[in-house]
């Protein structure tokens, strides 16, 4: 069979149904992300307190980084409804099932990007009267979270093509999207090549939105997002030093509270 | 009378006069089983400049972080600015609770390396714990910051971030940090031995024009120079013991052969 013998215009033909699909597919892995996220870090700090909790910490995330995306959905959908007679949707299960998962690898991220935070840095915390949480959650994480953004970009990458997996529970994501095509058209080779085009062009896309969040997140700040955002704190600042600087501030015109 | 005073307080001694800001007794301290600090006993004055110094791995920064608690004393009683901290005491339980943090606030603390909030601007690296300890608004904590900037003449820099600062110019905000905070007692350990020696010389100026100021202050150096000239009290030490002390003048009349040793070396 030659290149031309097969109907390439199936794709343009298709494209809101395959968008459609991207759409799901980015929907699930998107509130995941979020839940990760979240999960993650409460692991990461879990695994630096005290020995039982943060035993459960080291336990969970050594699991569920060795659990297949097609297994923990499998046992979300079906073993959960068999077992406790849950019926999650297919949205739900999906969402859980990576969230399960992406926790792991997300407590993995935020330890190591923690332990990247020089200990000085909490020290000086410390020296100047703060309280542990208001250190962690002020110089820390900020700290921690510019580490881990590039990893958090390629794993959210990894969960977007993980939900390819989960047509074994019917989600209408990319895959089965191609599936239900491919059943009426006859053209695997074609509809699975604008799978790949799909998944390919979001990864860009993606990769692309997290680099612009790092410059962001970079001090000094990078790129037209990244400056824009300090904008309006950088011209506050620079109101307070013209001021300081004309004299018209002096120790008496704030005073400490006692 | 006013001199007897301040001859008092040259040497330290706690004997009549105002209660020490800042006394040790009899602090013993241990990493694992290894035990770093034997008996400190040490009084400092209102208004005092000590200076700390002695070979590497002696415990000048232990005794120093014990002032503040970063290093919790195993033995011995501790009291700064009124506050009391020592085994037994109720603040031994949570240092950054009650009695504990109450203590640690009175401090201020200047770091070799410098330890400035990387993800702040210098501005916003003042004015953090100002909103964090004291629970001003931002705009209040920026101008306290502000102020605090210009006074070790880096208003200029104020936006800038860490990265954007020379390391004289980061120390220098580092000192402004603690400062703003209205410290009754300023540490410094070792704030030079990071810098490149051409940054040396405005660090040194900045502290100071703090110890011109009246600020209480105990300053670990390897400075000698710096150190004759700031120090009302100084203090050799060696292997976790004070060996010797003295007033001004001490670094040519100390009388231990331990300590002519050390100064002669490193002169
Ligand atoms: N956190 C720690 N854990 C274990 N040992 C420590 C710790 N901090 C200090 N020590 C040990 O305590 C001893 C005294 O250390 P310290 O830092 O107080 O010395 P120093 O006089 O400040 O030395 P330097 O001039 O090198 O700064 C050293 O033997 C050091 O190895
Ligand atoms: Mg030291």
């Amino acid at each position: 069979m030659a290149f031309f013998d097969y109907d390439w215009s199936l794709i343009w033909d298709n494209r809101e149904a395959l968008i459609n699909g991207l759409w799901t597919a980015l929907s699930v892995a998107i509130v995941a992300l979020v839940i990760s996220v979240v999960g993650g870090l409460g692991l990461a700090v879990l695994r630096t307190a005290p020995k039982p909790f943060s035993w459960i910490a080291l336990v969970y995330t050594n699991i569920f980084r060795g659990v297949p995306a097609l297994v923990s959905v499998i046992w979300v959908y079906f073993g959960v409804a068999l077992l406790l007679g849950i019926r999650f949707t297919v949205f739900q299960a999906g969402v859980i099932a990576l969230s399960l998962l992406y926790s792991a690898f997300f407590a993995e991220i935020f330890r190591s990007a923690l332990a990247a935070v020089p200990f000085g840095h909490t020290e000086a915390g410390w020296a100047l009267g703060m309280r542990s949480p208001q250190i962690f959650l002020s110089v820390n994480l900020p700290q921690a979270v510019k580490i881990a953004l590039p990893n958090i970009g390629s794993m959210f990458i990894g969960m977007v093509k993980d939900t390819s997996t989960f047509t074994v529970i019917g989600l209408l994501e990319v895959v089965r999207v191609t599936q239900n095509l491919v059943a009426t058209t006859f053209q695997p080779f074609v509809l699975y090549t604008a799978a790949a085009i799909i998944y390919v062009i979001a990864a860009f896309a993606i990769d692309l939105i997290f680099r612009l969040i790092e410059g962001a997140y970079v001090r000094p700040p990078l790129g037209i997002v990244g400056r824009l955002l300090r904008a309006r704190q950088r011209q506050l600042i620079h109101r307070i030093i013209d001021r300081t600087k004309a004299g018209s501030l002096t120790t008496e015109s704030v005073r400490l509270p006692n | 009378m006013r001199m007897n005073q301040i001859m008092e307080e040259a040497q330290g001694s706690s004997g009549g006069g105002q209660a020490p800001i800042v006394q040790l007794r009899g602090i013993n301290k241990s990493f694992d089983k290894n035990q770093v600090l034997f008996d400190i006993d040490l009084d400092v004055q209102r208004g005092q400049h000590v200076v700390i110094f002695g070979p590497s791995g002696s415990g000048k920064s232990t005794v120093l972080r014990s002032i503040n608690l970063l290093a919790k004393p195993d033995s011995g009683s501790l009291k700064v600015g009124g506050i009391e901290y020592g085994p037994g005491l109720p603040s031994e339980v949570g240092v950054t609770r009650g009695a504990g943090l109450a203590l640690r606030r009175k401090v201020g603390m200047v770091f070799q390396q410098f330890n400035l909030f990387p993800h702040l601007c210098a501005l916003d690296n003042v004015a953090l714990p100002l909103r964090k300890v004291h629970h001003l608004s931002k705009q209040q904590a920026r101008e306290k910051a502000a102020i605090a900037l210009r006074r070790v003449g880096l208003i200029d820099r104020a936006a800038h971030y860490p990265a954007e600062l020379s390391g004289g110019q980061q120390q220098r905000v580092a000192i402004a940090r603690a400062l703003a905070l209205d410290p009754e007692v300023m540490l410094f350990d070792e704030p030079t031995s990071a810098l490149d020696p051409e940054l040396v010389g405005e660090v040194l100026k900045t502290i100071r024009e703090v110890a011109e100021t009246g600020m209480t202050m105990v300053v670990v150096t390897h400075e000698l120079g710096f150190a004759k000239e700031v120090g009302d009290l100084n203090v050799f030490m060696e292997d976790g013991r004070i060996v010797e002390s003295g007033p001004r003048g001490f670094y040519e009349n100390c009388t231990s052969d331990r300590a002519k040793e050390f100064l002669k070396a490193v002169m």
